[in-house]
């Protein structure tokens, strides 16, 4: 296990200073997340053109270091991706966050890449993991157009 | 018994965690087990397990022995009046779900009132919600003052001639707060109020005597008080033994089973329904005396000492907040730190061997009152020392290292 890892700078500074924490105009889609067991809590607003294209996006909420930089490197880099781009990195993200070393996706800008392999190292913390899933599973949601809040223990 | 030496009884030191000493500052969540608890555990399965209470051959009747025997040693612990004030439980939640659910059944109707603390865990609130959303009563919550204390004159104000049963916490598992059961008693029954104490915390941590306290339940969880996980112990008077209902229903509990209709069994077995956490009880037993080897007195020193220097030493750390400033405040500290999250706190603290609880511990109404999503909570046990605190004190600053505070 590193903390330097997991505690990078990057996370740090996100974690601290959220980008795109805001609740956004003319959102056409949102949806809640909710981890009962940190008690972290993220509203995402999404506006998606006529194309599915994603316009805008925001969020809202309270949580630690870790689900803060999630949600807030998501929403920078998902800016102007269409529906399923987003639900391909989505899954990559996942994969990532879970077991894989890094990101497979082709879709995303080598920087923007980087950025998003800074949360590689949460899966040394299987109990942390959840917290950089929150913002995605919130976004799934979202864009599925489900009613109910996402709940990371069901 | 040396209080210095006791952590030597405890196996679990023995083993590293990241390479590092293990400082367990966790025990509000559960404490850990001395050896003499995980050995009688591991005898009673290998020479002397049976079932109990049912069948006539020798292993049957020693083991039904021996968990009576664990039955006479928590009467005693307690001062309990009377054996069968002793009911086993799989642990304080059933003990308390079987309080609401037996009291609901038979005495509460619409609009009557269950008396709770913002201070509760869950378990002493989610019962009484069931019955709030069955039959329509009302739950009214004493509130907290600015130290995190629940005071014996709220108590008082939120008493209405609607009031039927008061739910108290012993020691809150947030604030530390310990509150003051035999005066909330005595102000209740003067008011005919019976009244269920949710003594997870307090036990493992306070002298017990139920005929002082003259409370009318109490909640206990065996996995809090060294020992083993599984169990817990409800008192009641035997006058509401007698009186409510039985709560789960099948072998055990039973006197006579007829088609036409069934009668119940004796106390205690009327609420000891099906095959019982055996080994567990057994093994509480050694939980018993070793706390008594110990000497509650001992215990209460020891923990008062580790509590009043956590508080100096994280009082003097600037980017530390106490939550809660009780008068009494039993073992255990939660706080937060400016600029950190809780759940990265643990996990740095975690880094160095340092296991703390962060989150809402149960108590979300709580944590709304105080407008705390998650708050890191360092509890203390017997095997703790000062030198925990001071690696707690320690890494608190590795924390505030990564996150470049000052």
């Amino acid at each position: 296990m590193n903390l330097k890892e997991l505690y990078q700078e990057i996370i740090l500074d996100h974690g601290k200073n959220p980008h795109n924490l805001k609740k956004i105009n003319n959102y056409n889609k949102d949806a809640k997340g909710h981890n009962p067991l940190c008690g972290d809590k993220v509203h995402l607003y999404l506006k998606l053109d006529d194309k599915k294209k994603i316009e805008d996006i925001s969020f809202e909420g309270s949580g630690c270091a870790i689900s803060m930089a999630s949600a807030s490197i998501m929403t920078d880099i998902l800016k102007n991706k269409n529906e399923s781009e987003v639900k391909e990195l989505i899954r990559d993200f996942f994969e990532m966050i879970k077991e894989k070393p890094d990101l497979s996706t082709k879709i995303l800008k080598e920087d923007e890449k980087t950025k998003l392999m800074c949360l590689s190292g949460v899966k040394q913390y299987p109990m942390r993991v959840k917290c950089a899933t929150l913002s995605w599973h919130t976004l799934l949601s979202a864009i599925d157009n489900k009613q109910e809040e996402v709940n990371t223990e069901n | 018994m040396n209080i210095s030496e006791i952590k030597k009884e405890f196996p679990i030191f023995n083993n590293k965690v990241h390479n590092n000493d293990l400082v367990y500052l966790d025990s509000a969540n559960s404490s850990q087990k001395p050896q003499v608890v995980v050995d009688r555990i591991y005898d009673f399965y290998t020479k002397e397990f049976s079932n109990v209470g049912r069948s006539v051959h020798y292993l049957a009747v020693a083991a039904t022995n021996l968990y009576e025997n664990t039955r006479s040693s928590v009467q005693k612990y307690l001062n309990a009046k009377n054996k069968n004030e002793i009911v086993f439980t799989k642990g304080a939640t059933e003990a308390m779900n079987l309080v609401a659910s037996t009291f609901g059944q038979k005495y509460l109707k619409e609009g009557d009132e269950v008396l709770i603390t913002e201070l509760e865990h869950h378990s002493n609130y989610v019962p009484w919600h069931y019955l709030r959303k069955s039959k329509g009563i009302k739950i009214v919550f004493a509130e907290i003052d600015q130290n995190g204390e629940v005071t014996l004159d709220e108590i008082n104000k939120k008493i209405t001639s609607k009031t039927k049963i008061i739910g108290v916490t012993h020691l809150s598992n947030v604030t530390g707060a310990i509150l003051p059961i035999k005066e909330i008693t005595q102000l209740a029954h003067s008011k005919k109020i019976p009244v269920l104490v949710d003594g997870c915390q307090g036990a493992p941590h306070l002298k017990l005597d139920m005929q002082d306290l003259d409370c009318d339940f109490y909640a206990i969880s065996c996995h809090k008080m060294y020992g083993p996980t599984g169990l817990g112990v409800l008192y009641a008077k035997k006058k509401w033994l007698e009186d409510l209902p039985p709560y789960q229903g099948g072998g055990g509990m039973i006197n006579e089973v007829k088609k036409e209709g069934i009668t119940y069994g004796e106390l205690p077995n009327k609420y000891e329904a099906g095959t019982m956490a055996t080994a567990q009880v057994i093994a509480f037993d050694q939980s018993i005396k070793f706390l008594e080897k110990i000497g509650i007195e001992n215990i209460i020193k020891h923990e008062k000492e580790l509590i009043d220097y956590g508080q100096e030493i994280l009082r003097k750390n600037n980017s530390v907040k106490l939550i809660g400033n009780p008068k009494n405040r039993g073992a255990v500290l939660s706080f937060t730190i400016e600029g950190i999250h809780p759940h990265d706190i643990a996990t740095i603290l975690d880094e160095d061997g340092v296991a703390i609880r962060a989150g809402h511990h149960c108590c979300q109404i709580l944590h709304d009152k105080l407008g705390l999503p998650a708050t890191a909570r360092a509890s203390f046990g017997i095997y703790n020392n000062k030198n925990d605190i001071d690696q707690l004190n320690s890494s608190i600053n590795k924390c505030k290292k990564i996150f470049n505070l000052k």
